[in-house]
This record gives C-alpha cells, structure tokens and sequence, in this order.
C-alpha cells in the first residue's frame, strides 16, 4: 500500500437542487498506485466529472473517506484543499485554460507564484518544462500566438511544474484534431515512461486506449474497473 | 505574507494590464475617485497658501505688538456693548506713556476715514489717515520704501508732513518717486516724506490704504476730540508678551478709573485674536471640503465597486483556474485589490497632474487678468508639495482597497468547479 497515490473509501456525494436530492457518487471505492496511466470513462450523468473534481481536491465527498498519499484529505478547509491542489496535482483540462494576455512562461510560472517560489526559481523551472514539452523557444510567445497543440503543451508544461504526484486530465484532446491528438497522447506517453501517475478523463474510446487500466462509470457508480490489455503505446 | 509581497508586482502588473484593457471604461469608473482626490489636493493647497499669508500678516501686524482699543478687532463682543464703552482719550493714552514699564514702545494711534486726497488735480478717496507718534517707525509700519518717517521734533511741532502707504503710492505715484512731492488731505497740504513698504497680503489689504501724519497735526487740522484712541504697545519680544499685557490691562483699569468688580471696558487686541479667525476660515474650507470630498468618494467608490464586481465575474473562469492551480483565498483577495488600487493610485496620478495644471492655469489667469490679487497668488505656490502627494496617494489607495472588498471577498469565495466550468 505504500506505493499508493490515491485511495478513496466508499465516497458518496450528494447534491441538494431545491428540494431533490441528486446522488452523484452512490459509492466508489478506488485505489490508484504510482505511475499507473488511468483512464476514467463513463457518460454525462454518470459522475465522472464529480469523482474527478473530488480526486482534484477541487470539491469534497458528502461522505467516505479520500486518502492521498496516506492523508485524509476528505474533510479538509479551502486554503488546505488549494495546498495539495497546488503541490501534488497537475491539471490538464480541456480548453487549455491558459491566461490570454500573458506569455507561456509567465503561464507555466503560475503555480509556482502561489506555492511563494521566487522569481529566479519560478523562471528556470518554468523554462526547464516548457523545453521538457518541446516549446523551449517559445517562452515569450502568447497563447494566441501558438496552435491548439502548442497551447497544450503549454498547459501540460504548467500541470507539470510542480512535479504534482498525480496528472489529472480532463478531455486533453477535446479540443484538438485528431493530428494534435495524437502528439499529446505521445507526450502523455513519454510522461508515463518518465514515472508520473496519469488519470485520464475521456468519453472517446480512442483516447481511453492509450491508458493502461480503465474504469467506467454509470449512474454514480463503478461498471468496471480493467487492466488494459492491449494498450496504444508510441515509442 | 512574504508571499504577498513577493507578489505584490505581478499583481500589479495584472491590474495595469486589466486597467490596459479597457482604458475608457477604468477611467469613467475613477472619475468619481479622481474628482474626489483632486478636491483634497486643492483643498490643501488652499489652505497652505492661506497659512502662508496667515504668517506673513502677523508679521505684518507685529506678534509682539497690543493694540489696547475701545472696538474688538474679532468683532466677537456685541456691538451696542461696545459703542458704550468710553473713548479712549489722548491723556490716557499720555498717562499709559509715562507709567508703562515692561512696553518698549506705547504709541497712540488715531484713524480718520473718509477724507479725500488731492494730488496733481484728481481726488482719491477709501484711504485711512491715521495720526500717530513718530516711534510707529519701530513698529512693522515703519519700514519705508522710500524716504522715511517722521521725527520726533516734526511729530511735536504738528509739522505738515506725511509718510503714505503703499496703495496710495501706486496709486498717486504710478511712476514713483514721490517724496518731496505735495498732496492735500482735505483742505490741508502735507509733504510727502516717505513710502512705507507694501504690508497688506489679501486678507489685510487695507493697511497699504494708511497715511501716516503726525498725531498733533491730525489733532490740529481734523480734531480728535471726539475721537477715540487706540494704543499700540510693542512688547519687544514675543516672549514678553504675557508680561506687557498684564501690565497694560492693570494700568488701563487705574487710568479708567474701574472699580475691582467692573468689567474692562476696553480690547486688548493681539495676532492671537486673529488666529481663531483664521481657524474658523480653515474650518470653513476643511468643512465644505470634506462634504464634496466624501460626495465624490462615495459616487466614486461606487463606481469602482461596480467595475470591480464585472471584472470579478467576466474572469470567473481565471478565478476558477488560479484556484485550482493553488491559489487560496487570501491570494485571490489581494489580486483584486491590489487591482482597484492601481485603478485608483492611477487616478490620484491623473488627478495631481490635472490640478498642477489648474493652479497653475489659476495662477496665471490671476496675474493677468487680476494684477490686485497677484501679491496674493505670491503666497500660493505653483506646485504640489510632497506632503500633499502623499496624502493624495495614501487616500486613493485606502479608497481603492474600501471600493475593491466586496468585489475581492466574493471572488475569493468563488466555488472552483463552478467558477472553472463558467464560461
């Protein structure tokens, strides 16, 4: 168990529209090692996106108990939540959610601002990913001087930063042609390779592929939960 | 904290850039900011040029000097009160001479208004003429411009001689050079001896209006029976002044003859006096001030909040993201006002440079159009004085972070999912 990331323990989660209940998260239960490359599948409705704001420590379970790295984190105040947020999970979404006006670096450099790095620090770490991802020379351009997949890159370079324990991302491709696509699956990939812990949420069988355990949801619940046997691995 | 201040730039260039953004709608939202500063800035500059002139008028009127008078100079004692009073006669003002021991110098004094000076065929009037002895020259009256006072032996043998006030001057003499020359004061010709130098700033304009003759010849040619006296008595040093002020108020009681339970039924008059005049002037102007100042702040306020609170909810989704990249609460609180801050540090900027540009416009306007005054204008400076940029700065941004909590608070308690899922 010491190798596990993330471990959560019957969570439910329930939301209150005026007088209705709406149980998003019946109960799961789920354990994700280090270095494991998750795909997280399943329909609108079926609670995928609230179990990964729950996994991102961007909302909390109703009940259950949600361990990262060994840390109940299920009950903890907004400014701990942002903490963790900000040290151990490196957000990929779908529309890129970079800041327009200003630079990659200045994008990459934002976590580290709020976790109080100075500005030397922020500056070489930031550069050092951004060339990891393969935009060493675009560090001053703007996100509407690049292309969707540059922008991408630039988004995974800022989820990276950090050096997070865990990479969540939401529909990375959503926004992408197939092309693009298939660039940033190949740098999720090599990510992979390098030892990070990779959760994927998508609704195309396709992308989920890339991933070498899937678990679907359905109605607030896990469907199943299997290893990929025949992953798509680029080398 | 220290991460606050680490940040405090980046945060400011956001604003900057917020503010870039939208350049017309940042200024119509200060403008309410900036009117407000702009009437603390000038309210203050104001009230400096008025000190200024305070103090260059008690200089005038002398700090070490009383002037013992049947009338108040406040005008704070009813009036009917006062005209009961007794005049002060020259025998008292004689007796006070002789007995005084702390005063350096005890001076009669005796106005007459309303006569018309003649000189090289036009007639002047709105002059004072004023009899007095000959040690007025040791008095703040006494410095000429040109020529000089009258001497004891003129001021005894009633000699015909004046030394004019500098209004008269420019007004009789616009070419200068008016000792040896002739006027006449009513029907009686005086000689032109002196210029006394220009004393009068605008709130004491009226003492450049005086013409000085000696006491016995205004007694001789216009009478002063019926007159009353002042009695100007110079203390020496302002330290004295406690000191001489006893004295004359006890000698004035004996020579008037009043009994211990008798009110004084005479002013003593001081600079001092002045002062509480002043203070309701400047209480005046801070008054009608702070009402327009806290108008303007109020609108001005209101129209940052506003701003604010729509660029709250147009960044939802940045709010959103900086959450979940790790800003906490705090972090996002001080974005936003950091952010209204700038937007009124900005004003206050616009705000000094448009009222450098008022005065000085004024100040110009003034000296030409309005030479009376320019002496006035001489006392207000045609610049803003550090302290005064700082207060202006100080207030702008108090004025910012007050406009910018609300708006800071309710981005700060944004949900991130919700915040990140806007659009």
């Amino acid at each position: 168990m010491s190798n596990s990331v993330i471990d959560i323990k019957s969570i439910k989660k329930v939301y209150k529209m005026g007088q209705e209940e709406v149980h998003a998260l019946r109960e799961v239960s789920l354990n994700i090692q280090q270095n494991e490359y998750v795909a997280l599948m399943g329909p609108s409705g079926s609670g995928k996106s609230t179990l990964m704001n729950i996994l991102g420590c961007l909302d909390t379970p109703s009940s259950g108990n949600y361990f990262f790295r060994g840390k109940d984190v299920s009950k903890l105040k907004d400014n701990k939540l942002a903490e963790i947020r900000n040290r151990e999970i490196g957000f990929v979404f779908q529309t890129f959610n970079l800041l327009a006006r200003s630079s990659s670096l200045k994008n990459v450099e934002l976590p580290l601002v709020y976790s109080g790095l100075k500005k030397k620090e922020r500056d070489e770490k930031a550069k050092n990913k951004l060339t990891e991802v393969g935009l060493g020379d675009r560090l001053d351009h703007k996100p509407n001087e690049l292309s969707g997949g540059q922008r991408q890159r630039v988004a995974i370079a800022r989820a990276l930063v950090t050096n997070p324990s865990i990479i969540l991302a939401d529909e990375p491709t959503g926004n992408l042609d197939s092309k693009t696509g298939v660039e940033i699956m190949k740098l999720f990939n090599d990510l992979w390779k390098n030892g990070n812990t990779i959760i994927l949420v998508t609704h195309e069988e396709e992308i989920a592929q890339h991933a070498k355990r899937i678990i679907r949801l359905k109605d607030g619940l896990i469907e199943t939960d299997e290893i990929n046997s025949n992953p798509i691995i680029y080398n | 904290m220290i991460l606050f201040i680490r940040n405090i730039f980046d945060n400011i260039k956001l604003g900057l850039n917020t503010l870039i953004v939208n350049p017309l709608r940042s200024f119509l939202a200060s403008l309410g900011v900036m009117v407000g500063i702009s009437i603390v800035i000038l309210m203050g500059w104001v009230l400096e040029g008025l000190d200024n002139s305070v103090s260059k008028t008690f200089e005038i009127i002398g700090v070490d000097m009383l002037y013992v008078t049947k009338w108040d100079w406040t005008g704070n004692t009813n009036w009917k009160f006062l005209r009961s009073r007794k005049n002060i006669t020259l025998d008292q003002t004689e007796m006070m001479k002789l007995m005084h021991n702390s005063a350096e110098y005890v001076i009669p004094n005796v106005n007459t208004w309303g006569k018309p000076v003649y000189y090289d065929g036009f007639k002047f009037d709105g002059f004072t003429v004023v009899g007095t002895s000959y040690q007025n020259a040791y008095t703040p009256a006494g410095e000429t411009l040109e020529g000089r006072y009258f001497t004891q032996f003129e001021d005894e043998q009633a000699a015909q001689v004046v030394t004019i006030g500098y209004n008269i001057y420019k007004q009789l003499f616009p070419e200068g050079n008016a000792t040896g020359k002739f006027i006449k004061i009513g029907k009686h010709k005086y000689e032109v001896i002196g210029v006394v130098k220009k004393r009068g700033t605008f709130i004491f304009d009226f003492i450049d209006n005086q013409i000085f003759i000696p006491l016995n010849s205004l007694s001789q040619n216009f009478g002063i029976s019926r007159r009353s006296l002042d009695i100007g008595i110079k203390a020496g040093s302002k330290e004295k002044l406690d000191q001489v002020r006893t004295e004359t108020i006890g000698l004035m009681r004996t020579i008037r003859d009043l009994k211990p339970n008798e009110k004084d039924d005479f002013s003593i008059n001081e600079t001092k006096a002045f002062e509480e005049n002043i203070k309701k002037i400047r209480y005046t102007v801070w008054g009608v001030g702070i009402g327009l100042t806290l108008l303007s702040f109020i609108v001005g306020v209101i129209g940052i909040m506003n701003i604010m609170l729509v660029s709250v909810s147009e960044r939802t989704k940045e709010i959103g993201l900086r959450k979940a990249l790790g800003a906490k609460k705090g972090a996002i609180r001080f974005q936003f006002l950091v952010e209204s801050s700038v937007l009124t540090l900005m004003g206050a900027g616009f705000s000094i440079i448009g009222c450098l540009g008022i005065i000085n416009i004024a100040l110009i306007i003034v000296k030409k159009y309005f030479p009376d005054f320019s002496d006035v204008a001489t006392f207000f400076p045609p610049f803003l004085s550090p302290q005064l940029v700082i207060v202006a700065s100080v207030v702008s941004v108090v004025v910012g972070i007050l406009s910018g909590l609300i708006p800071a608070i309710k981005a700060s308690s944004l949900d991130p999912v919700e915040a990140l899922r806007s659009e």
